[in-house]
């Protein structure tokens, strides 16, 4: 990796060497050119911005871009505040020696939180190559203007100097300013912004810059980066949970051509070898397979450990757990009005444990070399990666340097940053550069999940239809814990528990509510965030369960609601999205056309995901003899406010759609008592193309400049199990209160 | 054992040293630094370990160096001509038909043979021709619209030729 001051002093090549498009391959540790001395300083303006003679430039920054194109973002929002082509423009990202820690890049707040920081920096920037240019014109600043990475004296259009030119080579090592830390760091805060209704790179379909090399085999994912003397790692994970290694009997492994050795350090197990081949040949014999037939029946021999508890019953353990109960909304009081009710109705919603289910297998590669540790990960959060490895393996956290290298899809926290622990462990072991990725079964098997949630609900309607009281109590284990695997499996624990919490927005004006939570810590399985966390869950119980009230009450399920709501946001995404999709009044629950065995229907729901709005409606079939549910056609309107990039943004739209309607139609971790059972794409069956919608037809609302962009990585995924729940109960009259909504489900609650 | 086996794989005759019971996928990526070809389960189930084999898509990761002798490989970076862009590429750049990308490869390997026997698709068979491969990110739509841009491409090749 080469360092900001390397890229100041370079030509113009260096740029082109190290652009997108070039297969990226790494010096070993020690090699390292020009080594940084030490982390950048987020007050100058040096940390986030180098112009180079040739007039390119390069934006740093700490956020990575998780395959959802905020890297072309953000070098949008770069390009516009400073007038410099984008396409002269290169962004750094996650490199740990020369960006700052801007936080991980999670919670949809990449353009949201690091945008305005980058936006400021970038506005400091445009105003510190002003005052360049005065000294260099012998010109108040006031005479000069920039176009297009140039500066041009006015009415002298001859009179022009580039940045590059001007810079000429030197560091921007200028005070900008910056208070406070990661999401709360405000950096140049004095720094003049540009009206954003002048924008002329933000709002524009820029293409993004990674996908001609992803489209030829040319881009470099974490998974394809090599290091000179690089060996092979995979682990051997216990057989149940939280079995204990009993013995190791490695006879065989010494015949495989190519290996290594085993590392053994507690109950954690690895084995590295010269080739990928070699090091699974070796972690099969140990007991990395598919399907492990014993916990003593491979080389690897663990207690017999049987402590999760049956699939059936995880829900009654999550509500039997210790935590903490939050409010999250109270108003008047429902008991009372429950009392009064002419109607009352209950209901239970019921979800499972669920996975990211990267489709490229956690990998990381790791170089730990006596005190120095050399990381390439595509976690999300390479400052925090960098300080934990440096708890892990004792080694002082200047002496740790991670690279980021993006990765397959995570949608949250998976597996990523817990290959990290492990090739660090067996690069420690063996003393070498060590590449680990996981087998298939690994990660199905090991990535931290999205917990099951358990939630009770009770609405009362008084004798007019109205709605007088609203409960919804959730019991929510952690969708943070952040303990690695590998501590934990040397009993050295790094990271933290962490507690759920009742992730939702509750926006209506109920008289009565009571809307809380019961927050615990980890029940069962590793569980960290999932694209939404909780939301996605909470979502569908509370807009299923206002579709049960609309029902109850015989009226229209978005009359319904939105005689209940008084955000403006939330009524102009339902009216968005009711007037795209040709919304005609009717009750829920009556049903649309059935042709034989195959029923029709329509189902509507919304969301407030920290202030990004969405309100989507779905055509959905039911086929009665089969059970199978299609989805044909989905519109989604969606308010994030301003948006950075419009197709990148319906990319992301779309893709919410499709992954939130596999979550609802198919997917379900099941275990037994030792350990995840569904270790494959068999086990975990996720959508595929035959069965996605017809069209998904979006709205951009409130994209307009005096809307700050929001953020649209997770918002469009919280509704879509209410969303096709509602649906199917419109056309069948049938309600799913737990997903997935698969087949035999299905066919169990038509009585079929 | 590792032995020299030699490997038609982009129209060139490589040689590799390795087990001849190992799988192509490893020989492609890690003997001849072909990363277009990706590892996703090992199981034949995701297909981003798609290549060309003698013109039919098949799952590298499942496809021991034994089985290849004497056959053509082709992979991701062979399907261009050179600098060129093969038009499925081109397509799915012009679609912007990508999130992360990693199943870009099977994706693209997997159109690429089903448009060389069905030139002229419709969205239904394009749709039954990639049941096998996954994507986790949810690009579908997009990803079928650039395989018709494709198909409507190589139709617009033939009516000129």
């Amino acid at each position: 990796m080469i360092g900001r001051r390397d890229f100041l002093k370079s030509s113009g090549g260096v740029f082109i060497a190290f652009s997108l498009f070039e297969p990226q391959r790494w010096p070993a540790n020690g090699q390292k050119p020009g080594a940084s001395s030490g982390a950048p300083d987020a007050s100058k303006l040096d940390a986030w911005l180098a112009v180079h003679p040739d007039n390119t430039a390069t934006l740093f920054t700490g956020k990575v871009d998780v395959g959802t194109g905020t890297k072309t973002a953000l070098a949008q929002i770069a390009a516009d505040e400073l007038d410099f082509p984008i396409e002269r423009l290169v962004v750094v990202m996650g490199d740990t020696a020369t960006t700052i820690d801007q936080g991980p890049s999670y919670g949809s707040l990449t353009i949201r939180v690091a945008g305005r920081q980058i936006r400021h920096a970038a506005a400091a920037g445009r105003a510190v190559l002003l005052d360049m240019g005065a000294d260099y014109f012998k010109l108040p600043a006031s005479q000069l203007e920039v176009r297009a990475g140039s500066l041009v004296v006015v009415g002298d259009p001859s009179r022009t100097v580039t940045f590059g030119a001007l810079v000429s080579g030197r560091r921007l090592d200028v005070s900008i300013g910056a208070t406070g830390q990661t999401f709360g760091m405000k950096i140049a805060p004095k720094a003049v912004l540009k009206d954003p209704s002048t924008y002329t790179v933000v709002g524009k379909s820029i293409r993004r810059t990674d996908i001609p090399g992803k489209v030829t085999g040319e881009f470099t994912f974490i998974q394809d980066v090599s290091v000179p003397g690089m060996l092979h790692g995979r682990v051997v994970r216990p057989y149940g949970v939280g079995a204990k290694l009993v013995s190791v009997d490695d006879s065989g492994l010494k015949e495989i051509p190519g290996f290594v050795q085993v590392v053994r350090r507690g109950n954690f197990l690895g084995v590295v070898a010269e080739t990928e081949w070699a090091a699974i040949q070796a972690a099969a014999k140990l007991g990395s397979t598919l399907q492990p037939a014993g916990p003593d029946k491979a080389g690897a021999k663990w207690s017999d450990w049987n402590g999760l508890p049956a699939m059936n019953e995880i829900w009654d353990v999550v509500r039997k757990t210790p935590g903490q109960n939050e409010s999250v909304a109270n108003k008047g009081s429902v008991d009372i009005a429950l009392g009064d009710a002419a109607q009352t109705v209950k209901a239970t919603y019921l979800t499972p444990f669920q996975m990211h289910a990267t489709l490229g297998p956690s990998c990381a590669i790791a170089d730990v070399n006596g005190q120095r540790a050399t990381i390439w990960s595509g976690t999300q959060m390479p400052h925090q990666t960098q300080r934990d490895m440096s708890t892990l393996l004792g080694i002082p956290m200047e002496n740790v340097e991670v690279h980021w290298v993006e990765a397959a899809g995570a949608y949250g926290r998976n597996g990523l940053e817990h290959a990290v622990a492990d090739a660090a462990l067996m690069s420690q072991a063996v003393g070498k550069p060590v590449r680990v990725q996981w087998m298939r079964w690994d990660e199905h098997g090991w990535e931290p999940k999205g917990p099951p949630i358990a939630q009770d609900l009770v609405g009362a309607l008084d004798a007019t239809g109205k709605v007088i009281a609203w409960r919804h109590h959730m019991w929510v284990p952690t969708t943070g814990d952040t303990r690695l695997i590998a501590s934990e499996l040397i009993g050295k624990p790094i990271g933290r528990e962490g507690r759920g919490s009742g992730s939702v927005t509750y926006a209506y004006t109920f008289e009565n509510a009571d809307v809380s939570s019961h927050g615990e810590g980890r029940v069962g399985l590793l569980t960290a965030w999932l694209r939404s966390p909780a939301q996605f869950e909470t979502t569908f119980a509370m807009e299923s369960f206002i579709d049960e009230l609309a029902a109850a009450a015989k009226q229209d399920p978005l009359t319904f609601r939105l005689s209940y709501l008084e955000d403006r946001r939330a009524i102009g995404v339902l009216q968005a999205a009711a007037e795209a999709y040709g919304w005609k009044s009717r009750p829920a629950g009556s049903q649309g056309p059935s042709t034989g065995d195959v029923a029709h229907g329509r189902g509507l729901a919304w969301v407030n995901r920290d202030d990004t709005y969405v309100a989507a409606i779905a055509d959905v079939t039911v086929n009665r003899s089969t059970g199978v549910i299609r989805v044909s056609r989905v519109v989604v309107a969606h308010d994030c406010g301003l948006v950075i990039n419009p197709d990148g943004m319906k990319n992301q739209i779309e893709g919410n759609i499709i992954q939130s309607m596999s979550r609802t139609l198919h997917e379900e971790v099941t275990f037994d008592q030792a350990h995840v059972t569904s270790r494959d794409w068999r086990g975990y069956p996720i959508l595929r193309f035959t069965e996605i919608p017809d069209a998904i037809d979006i709205v951009l609302v409130n994209n307009r400049p005096e809307y700050p962009p929001n953020g649209g990585g997770e918002p469009s995924t919280c509704q879509t199990a209410a969303m096709i729940g509602n649906a199917v109960f419109d056309a069948t009259g049938i309600r799913l209160r737990q997903t997935p909504f698969r087949p035999e489900r299905v066919k169990a609650a038509l009585g079929a | 054992m590792a032995q020299s086996i030699t490997l038609n794989v982009n129209g060139k005759e490589r040689t590799v040293q390795a087990d001849e019971q190992s799988m192509l996928l490893y020989a492609l990526r890690d003997n001849l630094g072909l990363h277009g070809p990706k590892f996703g389960c090992g199981l034949s189930e995701c297909g981003a370990c798609t290549v060309l084999m003698d013109g039919k898509a098949v799952h590298s990761c499942v496809t021991p160096l034994s089985a290849v002798r004497g056959r053509k490989i082709v992979t991701l970076e062979g399907l261009g001509g050179g600098s060129e862009l093969h038009p499925l590429q081109q397509a799915f750049i012009d679609e912007q038909a990508a999130q992360c990308g990693y199943c870009l490869n099977g994706v693209i390997m997997t159109a690429k043979a089903f448009l060389d026997t069905h030139p002229h698709p419709t969205r239904d068979q394009i749709k039954q021709a990639l049941d096998g491969t996954l994507c986790r990110c949810g690009t579908h739509m997009r990803m079928v619209r650039a395989i018709e841009r494709a198909s409507r491409h190589e139709s617009t090749q033939e009516g000129q030729a």
